[in-house]
């Protein structure tokens, strides 16, 4: 692990992540443990603040929990994939719910991936280097 | 039987048996009583027209009866009268024949006196003329048109006024004599008057041979007569043959016969003569010769050929076949009158023998026998031996045409033997006798004549007889007879036709009663299953609904409202189950909110211990030991566990509360099968299991909620590894059959005990504590499958043991007794179906 994390932090530098997640305790570990990660990390706790974070901050991956005050995940996720400044970032949703029809409504609000609560983190990280990596090929080969 | 019966009445709805009850009583009533009030009204209807027919009868009878008794008391009234009349008309005709014969001794009293003169005689003969009917048809001989009666000019007259006009028959006035003739002593004619004319054909008279019929014997009589006396012989005349035929329908004569009146007009008639003689004496009263007359016996048979003793009283020709007509018999009972001349007795001219007389068969077969001549056998007869009607006639006789009638010995004719003795003393009178089926009078009167031979007996010359038709008598009783049983009979059909109305009225009536009962009947059945519906309805409707509502609750839909419309014990009982299902449903919501926020609460320190535990692990957290990872991976177990725990805790509260909805779509059972297997390969191997997929490849797809149904898979593939010693084998098996898909599941584990084969499909139960805690199951996996597959329409079964064969490639015994779930799936409807 100690030998990703040095490689990492040189490219990542850049790379800007919210978490959204209306339970402090889980967002403050995934932004410290992603944070030691050398992502740029972000949080808020609920739809609102998710969606003022995120034209504040212009995220490149959104880690979204579904079920959140004020706005629910999906209209968030809507909602930053409909406005340009945000519409390129990488939304994860997470959520408790496993019914095929919410993962389906994620999918469709332009979510790029799925995960089910409860996960593990290096399910997570797993998923976020996934999408690193192919944002890094996306780069270079516009470059 | 009544058991049968008993079983299925409690089997019954609500409703039949309240319509069946509502039925039974007010049916069955009602119909014993139409049955009875009809059945009275026609019995009392048919009775009173049965006594109404006994009474018509009755008075029927009756009136017969008086008829009857009144029309007999007539009929001998009247029979009596016409006997009476009869007899004074025979006895009458007697003393006419009587006179007119007294006045032909007149006659000969004075021809006698006459000197004997030819011119004299002729003269006598031409003075002497009576009047005849003629009865020849060409010359008259019918009957006369009868004229129109003289109505009375005073009315006080007309009562019974009775009328006839004088019957004109056609007459024909003819000598009285056939010969006058003057013989003197020695018996030669002297003067002889035929025919008008003087005759001078004269013959000696001594000598039979001579004379009429050669059967006259009168010169040797008159010789001993003296001045004043005369002789008078019997009647003489050839006979007259006639044949009859005697047949059923009765007598017919044949042409070539005698006259027989309207029988036979256009036979020859007897023609005979009756001799007067008395002496002639000069004016020295010396006797010189003897003058004779030869009366034409044409004039004595004019008194009776046209008597008829009816209300014709005259007729032309008389009726020997209708019985009602006069004859005369002479003073040796033998027949010189008749309507039949061939009964009138008669000589044969060729031998001056008298023909003999008819008898019976049995007498002429005694004559057969004799050996004597007929004639000999016949005159030594004995007079009246034996007369019985019993006797035929002899047919002999009746073959020859020689049948005259000889009272003395026609001892088939009973009445002869009558007329004989009834005047012996010369009196007269009648009798009664049944001849030929009819009842007929018969009468006689003996001819007061007592001249000459005539003298010996008190019958005199003879006898008339006039025979009758009792039937006729009566004739107007016999009309009144015919009227009142016309009427009675006419009555009778009245009373019957009107009885026979009257029936029909009844009958009609009683249809009517019947039909009106009928509809009555209908109308109160329908009125009662009307009725019965509405009760029934008003009873069986809320019943049902709530029948419904708890079939509903026992599914688990627990929000149940049945609408009260009732305050009755039906409406309090809705209202309670109202309540009750609002209890239990608030509980049941209760219950699954619970569930529902105590997941949600638990779910959130599970994924904070699960993202600390696993950062820790994944070296997030920096180096650590392995005796440090060992014991996190002992904590991760449990927090996977209670996630799992939670998970399957919110899917069943949500499958439960019907929360789940069905993502179906065409999928192909490959996939199904080995998503499934996939997700458990790991646990699989883990233990040493093989999985073998037994599934045909073209075995094409299924609707069904994809990931629901790789979940079945898993919880019952789960289940296979969980409850099987390492190193077991499990079989996947799929196969369609009719719109049907079937999984097979098995393996050869520990099995699952009989009792259990249902009980693990409930909640929270575990086969076994400690083989679950080898895998560490909630207790929810298969209660979950259950439900998923029934969502979908389908069924699962577990069976266990399996059967050595049953599944080719499973090894079995010992531990390994096997176990298999079957789930059924229908292909493409479900309860639920969503697309």
């Amino acid at each position: 692990m100690g030998k990703h994390k040095s490689e990492r932090s040189l490219f990542m530098e850049s790379l800007k992540i919210l978490v959204v997640d209306d339970e402090a305790p889980i967002s403050s570990y995934l932004q410290r443990k992603l944070t030691k990660q050398g992502y740029m990390v972000y949080t808020a706790d609920d739809g609102e603040e998710a969606l003022r974070q995120a034209f504040l901050r212009l995220p490149d991956i959104v880690l979204l929990d579904v079920k959140l005050p004020k706005l629910n995940g999906i209209e968030v996720c809507k909602i930053l994939k409909s406005d340009d400044r945000t519409k390129d970032a990488q939304i994860i949703m997470l959520s408790a719910k496993a019914q095929s029809d919410e993962v389906q409504q994620g999918l469709d609000a332009g979510a790029v991936r799925y995960l089910c609560k409860p996960v593990g983190f290096p399910e997570i990280f797993e998923e976020i280097r996934r999408l690193h990596d192919k944002g890094e090929a996306l780069k270079k080969g516009r470059s | 039987m009544i058991e049968r019966l008993r079983v299925r009445f409690e089997r019954m709805g609500i409703f039949p048996k309240l319509l069946f009850g509502f039925l039974f009583l007010s049916i069955v009533p009602l119909v014993i009583l139409g049955y009875f009030a009809n059945k009275n009204l026609s019995d009392t209807g048919l009775q009173a027209v049965q006594r109404a027919e006994e009474m018509g009868k009755q008075n029927l009878e009756a009136a017969e009866e008086i008829g009857m008794t009144s029309i007999e008391d007539s009929v001998s009234a009247l029979d009596k009268k016409s006997t009476e009349a009869i007899e004074l008309r025979t006895v009458e005709l007697a003393a006419r024949i009587a006179d007119f014969l007294y006045e032909r001794d007149k006659d000969m009293l004075i021809l006698s006196s006459l000197p004997h003169d030819p011119e004299k005689y002729r003269h006598f003969y031409s003075a002497s003329k009576r009047d005849v009917v003629i009865t020849e048809p060409p010359l008259g001989g019918q009957e006369p048109s009868p004229l129109s009666p003289v109505q009375s000019s005073n009315p006080e007259n007309r009562t019974e006024w009775r009328h006839r006009s004088p019957q004109q028959f056609k007459k024909l006035s003819k000598p009285l004599y056939k010969e006058i003739t003057f013989v003197d002593l020695n018996g030669m004619e002297r003067i002889k008057i035929t025919d008008g004319q003087v005759s001078r054909n004269l013959l000696d008279i001594s000598k039979i041979e001579n004379t009429y019929c050669r059967a006259e014997g009168y010169f040797t009589h008159v010789k001993d007569l003296k001045k004043g006396e005369i002789f008078v012989s019997e009647v003489i005349g050839e006979y007259v043959p006639g044949w009859l035929s005697i047949t059923p329908d009765g007598i017919t004569i044949k042409q070539e016969s005698a006259y027989a009146g309207k029988e036979n007009l256009q036979g020859r008639k007897f023609e005979g003569i009756i001799r007067w003689a008395a002496p002639v004496h000069d004016d020295l009263d010396r006797k010189i010769g003897y003058a004779t007359m030869a009366l034409d016996h044409t004039h004595v048979m004019e008194f009776t050929d046209h008597v008829i003793p009816t209300e014709e009283r005259f007729t032309v020709h008389s009726d020997g076949g209708s019985g009602n007509y006069a004859f005369i018999w002479d003073h040796r009972d033998r027949c010189i009158a008749h309507a039949r001349d061939f009964f009138i007795c008669g000589y044969d001219p060729s031998t001056g023998k008298e023909i003999p007389g008819w008898v019976s068969q049995s007498t002429y077969d005694e004559y057969r026998k004799s050996g004597l001549t007929l004639e000999t056998f016949i005159r030594q007869l004995p007079s009246f031996r034996d007369f019985t009607q019993k006797k035929p006639a002899c047919k002999e006789q009746i073959k020859s045409g020689c049948i005259p009638l000889d009272c003395r010995i026609l001892d088939n004719a009973p009445q002869c033997q009558g007329w004989h003795e009834g005047t012996e003393d010369g009196g007269s009178g009648s009798f009664l006798i049944l001849w030929s089926g009819l009842w007929k009078l018969t009468t006689y009167a003996a001819i007061p004549y007592h001249t000459g031979m005539y003298g010996k007996s008190k019958r005199g010359f003879g006898y008339v007889t006039i025979g009758a038709n009792v039937d006729d008598f009566h004739k107007d009783a016999n009309i009144t007879k015919d009227r009142i049983q016309k009427a009675i009979a006419r009555e009778g059909q009245t009373i019957m036709s009107a009885n026979s109305t009257t029936r029909d009225l009844i009958r009609r009536s009683a249809e009517h009663n019947r039909k009106v009962i009928t509809i009555i009947a209908v109308l109160a059945a329908l009125a009662v299953i009307g009725a019965s519906l509405i009760i029934s309805f008003h009873i069986t409707r809320p019943m049902k609904r709530l029948t419904e509502g708890a079939i509903a609750m026992r599914s688990g839909n627990y929000d149940q409202y049945i609408e009260v419309t009732s305050k009755d014990e039906i409406g309090q009982l809705a209202h309670s189950f109202n309540e009750m299902a609002k209890a239990v449903s608030e509980v049941d919501k209760m219950k699954s909110d619970f569930i529902t926020i105590a997941s949600h609460e638990l779910r959130t320190p599970i994924q904070a211990m699960l993202l600390g535990v696993s950062g820790i692990l994944g070296g997030f957290s920096g180096k650590i030991n392995e005796e440090v990872r060992q014991d996190l991976e002992l904590a991760k177990t449990g927090i996977e566990r209670l996630m799992r725990l939670v998970s399957n805790l919110l899917d069943l509260s949500r499958i439960e509360s019907r929360k789940i909805v069905l993502n179906k779509s065409e999928t192909e059972v490959h996939e199904i099968v080995d998503r499934a297997v996939a997700e458990v390969l790991d646990l699989a191997n883990a233990h040493g299991h093989t999985i073998v997929k037994q599934i045909p490849p073209d075995i094409g797809q299924i609707r069904v909620d994809k990931d629901r149904m790789v979940q079945v898979v898993i919880n019952c593939l789960s289940n296979s590894i969980k409850y099987s010693p390492d190193g077991g084998t499990i079989i996947v098996k799929a196969e369609q059959n009719e719109g049907e898909m079937i999984f097979f599941i098995a393996d050869n584990g520990y099995g699952i005990p009989s009792w259990a084969q249902k009980e693990i499909f409930r909640k929270f139960f575990q086969a076994d504590s400690i083989m679950s805690q080898k895998v560490g199951g909630s207790g929810l996996g298969l209660t979950i499958t259950k439900e998923i597959v029934e969502n979908h329409g389908g069924s699962i079964n577990c069976e266990s043991p399996l059967p050595d064969g049953y599944f080719p490639g499973l090894p079995l015994g010992g531990d390994r007794k096997g176990a298999v779930f079957i789930i059924l799936l229908p292909k493409s409807s479900s309860r639920h179906g969503q697309a």
